[in-house]
């Protein structure tokens, strides 16, 4: 209900501002940029308020981020779910646990723990085998947005916003895991695009992204980049700059090189720009952020006399407003040989559109050189209708089996995806 | 412009056709508003008969948006929003509970507003929430939607010490941090003029 009177009520404003619209859109373009005094300490504490909104015209108003079921789902509404969801011939989608609310990265653990991270309600969870069900723990509490996780040396690593921070041998204190040990903290402590994932190479170095804190606007020093950090000095490095929101990343198995998805900025309009998948293929290659979004489209405000040739453009354009972010290269042996080293995306969905798109999880065949990307969808149906959501995926990870496991933050549940011969 | 009015048209056609047949199709867990009821007993002794607060700093809770209460449980069962008063609470309760409650005092009548006596400053609580933005998600009508309050008629006093606590971190979770940020700026003189404001809203 509450739904749908919403949404009426943007139809009737809509239908109201219709006429001021167009002349609204021609004021825009005589605005004098917005200015942000990012040089003050005080910016790095508190980012400007109206941070995800934009520039947005009265037909946009109206559009925010919508909000799961704080609960989230039934179990008559995962049934519901698996029901609903599509797959390609031989794959088969269930439930492997819920009662994870706000799930969001997922690691292993080398004994078998399944450990995910979560949004704004401050947990990380363990989920573990206990007589043929999933039990699901909560293992810390209050932090700030813990939303990455990585595994490694026994470790469970959790970036909050401004920390990584590092649980020695977890799997054998999962009742006791303690404050941990800081790591790493040289970020800013806001919450705004602070929400960070973790990606490790074959060094053991983690890729860590550092949005802007804001829709968009000529990034402060030190965000709207990737970062390579060391977990066992704290050294890091910059390895891309130019990056909006990215929110996903692996490293390719064939070259090592560390691909990511990335949130292109709203409120230019329902079509525009595309969000991307990106490859890095140098250190310190620039991406095009605040200047040029989607590899081909300056932005009308912010491009400042930059062309979009000098910037490393996307291996594939997704879409605009899908919101890709957890990804992987698909290195497992039971889906279908054509799968391997294919990049499967899981896409969050649209909030900034009027008709949500996204809320599936695609699949990209690419070689390493990411050139001639194809994309195709293979795995649909969390969207009903404009802007129902049944669920949202946002990470997906490999089991040993080689099924993959699918967080989605909006059902609060952890899918399995798998694959047999008919 | 036409085309888009009848976009807009059609648009809201099919949505109020999915919205319907969602509703219909809703599988057996909608949430039980006479349960809510009896678990609602233990909130009236601050939170008022009926959802509506009597009790200085403490907020009315009729009419708020179902997911707007639902969330704010869930964040204080988890601990990331703190009050001594609702932790003993929430730690008694469940997910269906909280559905429950959610369906309860979503579906009770909002505050009546009393007269207000100083349109002025209403004036100007008015211009500070268009600068601010705020019906950008908190609607036109300062009614709230899904995971965002309800304003109109809220207790004055209580307005500005929830605006205070967002002001001072002193409470966080939700919508990416929007209202601690939006809330850090704002000056005394304007905490003033938008509680005075949206307390008298109907």
């Amino acid at each position: 209900m509450k739904f749908h009177q919403s949404v009426l009520a943007l139809a009737a404003v809509a239908l109201l501002a219709g006429t001021a619209v167009g002349l609204a859109q021609q004021q825009d373009k005589n605005k004098p940029l917005k200015k942000y005094e990012s040089g003050t300490k005080e910016f790095w504490t508190h980012p400007p308020d109206d941070w995800f909104l934009g520039d947005e015209t009265e037909a946009q108003k109206g559009l925010a981020p919508p909000s799961g079921p704080p609960t989230g789902a039934s179990d008559a509404e995962l049934a519901n779910i698996v029901k609903k969801v599509k797959l390609p011939s031989g794959f088969k989608m269930e439930v492997y646990a819920s009662g994870v609310l706000a799930a969001r990265q997922m690691a292993w653990g080398d004994k078998g723990t399944l450990f995910v991270g979560s949004f704004g309600l401050g947990n990380v969870y363990a989920i573990k085998d206990k007589d043929g069900k999933k039990e699901v723990k909560t293992i810390l509490k209050g932090l700030n947005m813990p939303t990455g996780l990585a595994f490694k040396d026994g470790a469970l690593y959790v970036i909050a916003v401004d920390k990584l921070i590092r649980y020695d041998n977890a799997e054998a204190n999962l009742d006791k895991l303690g404050d941990g040990k800081v790591v790493y903290d040289d970020m800013p402590s806001y919450a705004a695009h602070g929400w960070k994932y973790i990606a490790v190479d074959k060094e053991g170095w983690f890729y860590i992204p550092f949005g802007p804190p804001f829709n968009i606007g000529v990034p402060p020093t030190s965000v709207s980049q990737i970062r390579r950090v060391d977990p066992k000095t704290g050294n890091a490095e910059i390895y891309a700059l130019g990056v909006r929101n990215s929110v996903g990343g692996d490293v390719d198995p064939r070259t090592g090189k560390f691909w990511f998805t990335e949130n292109a900025r709203d409120w230019i309009s329902d079509d525009k720009p595309s969000d991307k998948l990106n490859m890095i293929n140098k250190i310190g290659e620039h991406f095009g952020y605040p200047y040029c979004h989607q590899g081909d489209l300056p932005d009308d405000k912010f491009a400042m006399g930059h062309k979009c040739s000098e910037f490393t453009p996307p291996v594939v354009k997704l879409g605009a407003h899908v919101a890709p972010l957890g990804m992987k290269f698909y290195t497992g042996d039971q889906f279908p040989p054509e799968y391997k080293n294919n990049i499967l995306i899981a896409e969050h969905g649209s909030w900034n559109r009027h008709k949500y798109q996204g809320a599936r999880i695609v699949r990209v065949i690419v070689g390493p050189d990411g050139k001639n990307a194809k994309e195709e969808v293979f795995a649909s149906g969390w969207l009903e209708g404009d802007q129902n959501y049944l669920g949202r995926p946002d990470d997906i990870i490999l089991a040993k089996d080689g099924s993959i496991l699918v967080a989605d933050d909006w059902a609060g549940a952890i899918y399995r995806i798998s694959y047999s011969k008919k | 412009m036409d085309s888009s009015i009848m976009r807009w048209q059609f648009i809201s056609h099919a949505i109020r056709a999915v919205a319907l047949l969602a509703l219909g199709a809703l599988p057996a867990n909608a949430a039980d508003a006479a349960a809510g009821k009896a678990k609602a007993e233990i909130c009236a002794g601050c939170h008022g008969e009926n959802g509506i607060s009597q009790t200085e700093n403490i907020p009315s809770l009729a009419g708020q948006p179902d997911q707007f209460l639902q969330w704010q449980l869930v964040f204080f069962r988890a601990g990331s929003r703190k009050n001594e008063q609702m932790q003993p609470i929430v730690e008694e309760i469940n997910n269906e509970d909280i559905r429950n409650l959610g369906a309860y005092f979503s579906q009770l009548a909002p505050p009546k507003v009393q007269e207000d006596k100083d349109p002025d400053l209403s004036k100007k609580g008015a211009q500070a929430a268009a600068g601010r933005r705020c019906a950008s998600c908190h609607t036109d009508s300062y009614a709230g939607t899904k995971a965002v309050a309800r304003l109109a008629g809220q207790r004055e006093e209580y307005l500005v010490k929830a605006l205070h606590d967002y002001k001072t971190n002193q409470r966080v979770g939700g919508a990416g941090a929007a209202m601690a940020d939006v809330a850090y700026s704002l000056s005394e003189e304007e905490i003033t003029a938008l509680a005075h404001y949206l307390a008298h809203l109907q």
